[in-house]
This record gives C-alpha cells, sequence and structure tokens, in this order.
C-alpha cells in the first residue's frame, strides 16, 4: 500500500517530537506491601542521552523505569519529563505524557493473535478517539507513521503478518516499532534483550543505539550484563536496593566499578559475549 | 526434584539427611461436608418409598415401547417433523443472538480491572441467579407475559444465555495475558483502549468459541422448551405422545436425534478449529 524508499529521510516523521529530560528529585516508591523499591533517588537526564541501568535482581531497576512513565507512582517526591511534572498528572494528562514515552518489555507484549501492524498502532492510541479506536480506523498518517517505524526496524514486509508469528527477535523489533510509532521523547527499556540469544540481543541493542542517535531521543535501558551496558551507553547508573551507587560514563566503567554495583566479584554469567559491542557507526 | 529423578540411590544410601516435608494442611469442613453429604444420600434411599417390584418390569416396558416407535417409524412425517426442527433450531438461533448482544458488554463490565467494584459484583451475582435457574423454569414466567409462542422459548434461552456467556466472559477476559494490557497503558491509551487493543485481540477466539458452544446447548434446550407448548420439535413430540401415535414419536425423535448431532459436530469442528488455530498460533 505505501511503498516507502529506502530514500526516507532518517526520522523525518519518527522524530516529530524533541527529546526530552528527566528529573528527579527525592523520589520514594513504597509498594503497597510494604517493600521500598527506590529510596529518595535524585537524578538527571538530559534529553539525547544514552543511559544504561545496572543493578543485581530486585534492585529497583524495574521500579525506576516504571515510575519515570508512572505505571508505579512515586509515594514522595517530584518527577519532571520533558519540563512537565509527571507525579502530578492524573487521568487524561498522565495518558497525554505516556503517549510521548515509548516502553519496550522483556517479554515483547505484543498481541500475538493480531498483526504487526495492529500492534504497532497500538503506538498511536494516545493521539486516537475512542470511537475511531474501537472499530480500527486510524487516520492515515497514523498508519503511515506506523508504516515508517517498521522500516526503521526492517520489519515493513511483516506487517500483516500475525505478531505470534515471529521469532522473539523480530517480536522485539516490532515492539521497537510501536514505541517509535508514538514520535516519543524518551524509550524506557526494561532488560529488552534478556530473552533473546546474543547475536539477536546485539542487533536489537543496536536498534535502540540507532534510535538515540539518529533521531535524538533520550533512552534508558535496564540491563543486567556488564558488557552491553558498557558497549550501548554513553552513561552508566548503577542501583543497589533501590539506591543509585553509581553515575558516571558507561565507556570507563571498570570491572571494580560494577564489583561495587553487584557488592560481589564479577564473572562470565555478567557477560554477554558474541559480536563485539563496541560502537560502530558515525555518531550522531 | 532433580536430585530424585537422576540420582534415587543416593538418596536411598542416605537416610542422614532427613527432610521435613510442610504439615498437610488440615481441611475440616471438607471431612464434615463429605460425611453429611454421605448421610444425606442413605437417608434419602432408605426413606424414599420405591416399587422395588415394578422396575423388574423396566427392561420388558422400554423393550415395548421401542419396538412401538422404530419398528415401523411414520416416514411420511418426516417433512413436518424437519419444518418444526427448524423452528427449534430458529429458537434456538435467536435465543443465541440476543444473549450474545446483552451479554457482550456485561461480561467487560463484569471482569476484575474493568467495570467498578460495585457493578462487577451485581452482575457477578446476576450471572449465576440466572445460572442457578433451568431455562424451562425461566420460560414458564415469560410465559405468563408473552404467551405460548416461540419468542418465548427464545427470550427464555437468551436469559439463560447471558447467565453463561456472561460468567465465561469474564473468566475469559480475566485470563488473557497481562503484557499487552500493559503495552497499551503505558503508551497512554485509556481503558476502552486497553480492552480493545491490550484484552480483545487474545480474548475473541475463545468469545467466538463459546457463542458456537451456545448455540449447541440451545439447540438441545429447545426441543426441550417444547415440551410446555411453545412450539418447534418438543411441542409436536408432546402432542403425538399424548396421542399414544408411537410410529410418528419414533420418525420424530430420529429427525430431532441426527439433527441435534449433525449441528453438535458441524458447530463442534469449528470450535476446535478455532482453538486449535490459535493455540498453534501461539506455540509459533
Ligand atoms: N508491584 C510490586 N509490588 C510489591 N513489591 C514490588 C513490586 N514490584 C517490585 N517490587 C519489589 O521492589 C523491589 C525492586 O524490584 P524491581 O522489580 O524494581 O527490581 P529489578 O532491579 O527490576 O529486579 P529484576 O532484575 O529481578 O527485574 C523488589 O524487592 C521487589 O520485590
Ligand atoms: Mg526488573
Amino acid at each position: 500500500m505505501t511503498r516507502i524508499s529506502p530514500e526516507t529521510p532518517a526520522g523525518a516523521a519518527t522524530a516529530a517530537s524533541a527529546p526530552w529530560s528527566i528529573r528527579l528529585r527525592d523520589a520514594v516508591v513504597r509498594y503497597p506491601n510494604g517493600v521500598v523499591g527506590l529510596k529518595k533517588i535524585s537524578l538527571d537526564i538530559e534529553a539525547g542521552e544514552m543511559v544504561s541501568i545496572v543493578g543485581l535482581s530486585g534492585s529497583g531497576k524495574s521500579s525506576l523505569i516504571r515510575t519515570i512513565n508512572g505505571l508505579v507512582p512515586l509515594s514522595s517526591g517530584t518527577l519532571e519529563v520533558g519540563g512537565h511534572r509527571m507525579d502530578l498528572a492524573r487521568g487524561r494528562e498522565l495518558r497525554r505524557l505516556r503517549g510521548q514515552i515509548g516502553m519496550i518489555f522483556q517479554g515483547f507484549n505484543l498481541a500475538g493473535r493480531t498483526t504487526v501492524l495492529n500492534n504497532v498502532l497500538v503506538g498511536r492510541l494516545a493521539h486516537t478517539s475512542v470511537p475511531r479506536t474501537l472499530v480500527g480506523a486510524y487516520r492515515q498518517r497514523d498508519r503511515q507513521l506506523a508504516f515508517e517505524a517498521l522500516d526503521r526496524v526492517g520489519m515493513l514486509e511483516r506487517v500483516y503478518h500475525r505478531a505470534a508469528h515471529l521469532s522473539g527477535g523480530q517480536q522485539q523489533r516490532v515492539a521497537i516499532a510501536r514505541a517509535l510509532a508514538q514520535e516519543p521523547g524518551i524509550v524506557l527499556a526494561d532488560e529488552p534483550v534478556a530473552s533473546l540469544d546474543p547475536p539477536t540481543a546485539h542487533a536489537v541493542m543496536g536498534d535502540l543505539r540507532r534510535i538515540n542517535r539518529e533521531l535524538g531521543i533520550t533512552v534508558l535501558v535496564n540491563l543486567h550484563l556488564l558488557d552491553l551496558a558498557r558497549g550501548y551507553g554513553t552513561r552508566l547508573i548503577g542501583l543497589r536496593a533501590g539506591e543509585i551507587v553509581y553515575d558516571g560514563p558507561a565507556a570507563t566503567a571498570t570491572d571494580a566499578d560494577f564489583e561495587r554495583i553487584y557488592g560481589r566479584p564479577i564473572g562470565d554469567q555478567d557477560l554477554l559475549g558474541g559480536q563485539s559491542a563496541a560502537p560502530t557507526g558515525t555518531p550522531a | 526434584m532433580t536430585a530424585l529423578n537422576t540420582a534415587p540411590r543416593t538418596v536411598r544410601s542416605a537416610p542422614a539427611r532427613a527432610i521435613t516435608p510442610p504439615a498437610k494442611p488440615r481441611r475440616p469442613w471438607r471431612t464434615v461436608i463429605t460425611v453429611a453429604i454421605t448421610l444425606l444420600v442413605v437417608l434419602v434411599f432408605w426413606s424414599v418409598k420405591v416399587d422395588w417390584a415394578r422396575t423388574a418390569n423396566l427392561p420388558a416396558d422400554i423393550a415395548r415401547y421401542l419396538w412401538l416407535m422404530f419398528s415401523n417409524p411414520a416416514w411420511d412425517r418426516v417433512p413436518e417433523a424437519l419444518w418444526q426442527t427448524w423452528r427449534s433450531v430458529e429458537m434456538a438461533w435467536v435465543g443465541c443472538l440476543l444473549g450474545i448482544v446483552i451479554s457482550f458488554p456485561l461480561s467487560f463490565l463484569a471482569a476484575r480491572g474493568i467495570g467498578p467494584a460495585p457493578v462487577r459484583l451485581a452482575l457477578r451475582g446476576l450471572f449465576s441467579l440466572i445460572r442457578a435457574v433451568p431455562e424451562i423454569v425461566i420460560a414458564i414466567v415469560i410465559l405468563s407475559v408473552t404467551g405460548l409462542t416461540p419468542l418465548t422459548g427464545a427470550l427464555a434461552l437468551a436469559v439463560n444465555g447471558i447467565g453463561t456467556l456472561g460468567k465465561w466472559g469474564y473468566e475469559a477476559i480475566e485470563g488473557v495475558h497481562p503484557g499487552p494490557i500493559e503495552a497499551v497503558k503505558a503508551a497512554g491509551g485509556s481503558r476502552w483502549q486497553t480492552v480493545r487493543w491490550g484484552i480483545w485481540p487474545q480474548a475473541a477466539p475463545e468469545f467466538v468459541s463459546f457463542w458456537l458452544y451456545r448455540f449447541e446447548i440451545n439447540v438441545r434446550a429447545s426441543a426441550v422448551l417444547g415440551l410446555i407448548g411453545v412450539g418447534g420439535i418438543g411441542d409436536m413430540l408432546t402432542s403425538y405422545t399424548q396421542y399414544r401415535e408411537w410410529p410418528t414419536v419414533g420418525a420424530l425423535l430420529i429427525v430431532v436425534i441426527i439433527v441435534t448431532i449433525a449441528i453438535d459436530l458441524t458447530s463442534g469442528a469449528i470450535r476446535r478449529r478455532i482453538t486449535e488455530g490459535s493455540k498453534a498460533r501461539d506455540l509459533a
């Protein structure tokens, strides 16, 4: 239906909104069962950064990511995204802000029984009225954005396939396209490659790096493998027991730094290996 | 577990490492209920006055009636029987459609996470109340308003259908994977957008399968409903039984059984295709 030529300028339509910054002040997350996910965290992330977040299981990585798009509410403290007070937003305003923040999950979270296109169009729901949503009558511009997002991750030929027919790596690419279709200011990824094999993991991490460099989108990625964290992030944040215990450039973080974040010696299980994770391509 | 499977000898030869399984949960109520039901059954058999002598004649009686009905069925009644069966199937069909149209929105409102708690509880109560009353009783109640017409039968089936379809529906909705729902929420989707693109693509095959199954139930039930005189094959069957025209009754029974089995087989095959198809898709 819509052929997208490879010459389409990168990000002509998928980076319409400007990248967003993130500002957390004394942010506390206490779950209803009393567990404290985040303990008084203060953090500034500039627009356009690519941040790797590492920490042991239970250190609060998911809590941090999910706080930023309001899936987990703050118990106290403040959160600003792109200059908007996320922690005060409710209802329609909260949904509008979430619409500007793409989210990528470890389990892809696609609706397997429907098409790739319908899954990517979920990224346009924040801009689509409920009547249009119910009958699936998306506007032409929204479809166009979905096609472009799929083209960017190399999944355009699969647009009318069922999502469940795709491999894990392809499903994660579709999920990235769903986030890109939002024209987001921020993309959050919670362990996006934890269920993928090493080459596919590198390919998906490469996609995330590309959307950061080419579209300028702020990207936060939770990872538990330190070579991925070091190789793909420009900045590294280490969490332990809900607190930030490391914050610095990713490339120069030493094994000793990781041992301090993890509180134990690092070993082979903390490395993915495979294809070199060294930065490739030209910086934006 | 694995230790037991792979090295049973080690386990047997090392009785020193005694394990203490958790205490078996005590369920006093279960025992009380089991004893009570057993007593009840014994009491009932003991107190009911059954003329055991007459049961001796039963096999002979059954054989005699079977001979009367099926030795020479009145084949010339088959066209009328088919016509009356068609009326029964129509009753089943209309009842099924009405049931679907009403139960469909209600099952969403009754599902956890969609409808407000009071609405949810009220609907669930309504569904179980309806299911507790047999179609024939509902028909007798409706009868007093609408009279002896096939519509009465259809309405009775519709009401009963709301009870079963409503329950199956909300259970299917609550059973879907939470991942796609979270993805829609994270992209800024509203409640009904979440229902449409997070839940429905997952639950749709089950819903269609329930609808077909309900139609099968209705076909069987509509024949029974005819017994109270609302028309259709059941009505015809009662009349000829009262006239003791056994060859006609035989022909009618043959028609009813063949048509019911045919509909069951067809609908069952379609349902299997739907559910197996969706399973195959999930595995792919
Ligand atoms: N919904 C919740 N309700 C209650 N406690 C929670 C909830 N989600 C997380 N927690 C708790 O908060 C703490 C931080 O969890 P979080 O999921 O943020 O860790 P994580 O670093 O993402 O771990 P993992 O690497 O295992 O994903 C843990 O102790 C966890 O048990
Ligand atoms: Mg996590």
